[in-house]
């Protein structure tokens, strides 16, 4: 029986929740398409990754070049099919938010060494998309970061597999007393 | 936020063991342990890496080139000097090409790319090292190296530098020092002046002429 405060679900309402979803499966999808590119080259991007010289140690820049790729499928492919919703999202930013201040240190370092315009510097940053324009490519993880925060927010709850790997936990639930009978 | 934080460590250390499966498994996977770039070394190029900013064609932007400054070319000239590594030039890779003792393998070309680059045309005739996975090729290759006289080694070229990593491969593996010449222009030079190119597998007989880009 429908109790007296439920109210049916709007067209409005559920244009979030359509939103959510379409949210998660692009970045779970792009994370896919761009992490198998590089996975299937994984030496191509060992040599990009070895131009940001951002380690030193042979074995962790091979870590980073040999698992990085299958990881980022990894979490795509939690995103896609709606499992650990909010902590697969949050390891997107991690991943999203350092790379793409490295790709702008080098985008800027490059225009000035060269002395061109920002907006012209384009090369293959190892995002699994070949070579870009880094302003584009700015723009692209901005709105990816963005959507992940939606994401670790709550959006994108509808057509998971398992939205979340611990159900919160509920609070007590109102113990109803049964009422004496009369008589 | 607790929860979330739980979640995306477990997600992190699933999906690092899950990684690192799938690198063993993969046909394409990497080495770990091996160091593949050798000893940092200052140059231009690693300050700045591989830009590509052809784009700059119709701007007004004066680009400003300082003389002192040595080009790769110059710096892969001078660390191959350093190992006792000689650079040659199309002209001589070409005299080599169509020396008779090519017939008899005592003048080799080595491709130092990857299966599917090779795959997709090399210099006929040329033999692969695949600089990053060379367990596949090193025993046949080895006893021709030893008895070769001459030994041309090339990747890419441009800012490709597996050519000179896979002849100090080379080197390591006991292959004398004199045999071994690095052509820096390396493939794209090879098309750009219209060379053959043989496609496939070694000796596969498919070659493709004219190639001029």
């Amino acid at each position: 029986m429908i109790s007296p405060a439920y109210t049916a679900p709007t067209s409005s309402s559920r244009v979030p929740d359509i939103l959510g979803v379409l949210a998660r499966w692009l970045v779970g999808g792009l994370f896919i398409y761009m992490g198998l590119n590089k996975a299937l080259h994984p030496v191509d991007f060992l040599k990009l990754v070895h131009q940001y010289e951002l380690v030193s140690t042979p074995f962790l820049l091979n870590a980073i070049g040999a698992a990085l790729p299958w990881f980022e499928v990894f979490c795509g492919l939690l995103l896609v099919a709606g499992i650990a919703v909010r902590g697969s999202a949050l390891i997107m930013v991690v991943m999203l938010v350092p790379f793409t201040l490295v790709v702008l240190k080098r985008a800027l370092a490059i225009s000035a060494a060269e002395h061109i315009p920002f907006t012209q510097v384009k090369f293959d940053c190892g995002c699994g998309t070949g070579e870009v324009f880094i302003w584009r490519k700015m723009i692209e993880n901005s709105v990816l970061i963005l959507l992940s925060l939606w994401l670790i927010a709550g959006a994108g709850k509808k057509l998971c597999a398992r939205f979340a790997l611990w159900r919160a936990r509920a609070p007590n639930p109102i113990t109803l007393r049964p009422v004496p009978s009369r008589g | 936020m607790k929860n979330v934080l739980a979640e995306a460590l477990v997600v992190a250390v699933a999906g690092a063991a899950l990684a690192f499966a799938a690198n063993a498994l993969s046909p394409r996977g990497l080495k770990l342990s091996r160091d593949f770039f050798g000893p940092a070394r200052p140059s231009p190029t690693n300050a700045v890496p591989a830009p590509t900013n052809a784009v700059a064609a119709d701007t007004n932007v004066v680009t400003v080139t300082t003389t002192n400054t040595p080009s790769p070319h110059e710096l892969l000239a001078a660390r191959l000097r350093d190992k006792g590594l000689t650079l040659v030039d199309s002209n001589q890779v070409v005299r080599l090409f169509h020396d008779p003792r090519c017939q008899q393998s005592l003048v080799i070309f080595v491709d130092a790319r990857e299966d599917e680059y090779y795959k997709k045309g090399h210099i006929p005739g040329a033999y692969q090292l695949d600089y990053y996975r060379p367990e596949n090729y090193l025993a046949a290759l080895l006893p021709l190296c030893q008895l070769a006289e001459q030994i041309v080694v090339y990747c890419n070229g441009g800012n490709c530098e597996d050519s000179e990593f896979a002849a100090n491969f080379l080197l390591s593996a006991s292959v004398p020092k004199e045999k071994l010449l690095v052509y820096g222009g390396g493939l794209n030079e090879w098309v750009t002046n219209g060379l053959p190119l043989e496609i496939g597998e070694r000796l596969s007989g498919q070659i493709q002429t004219n190639l001029v880009r």
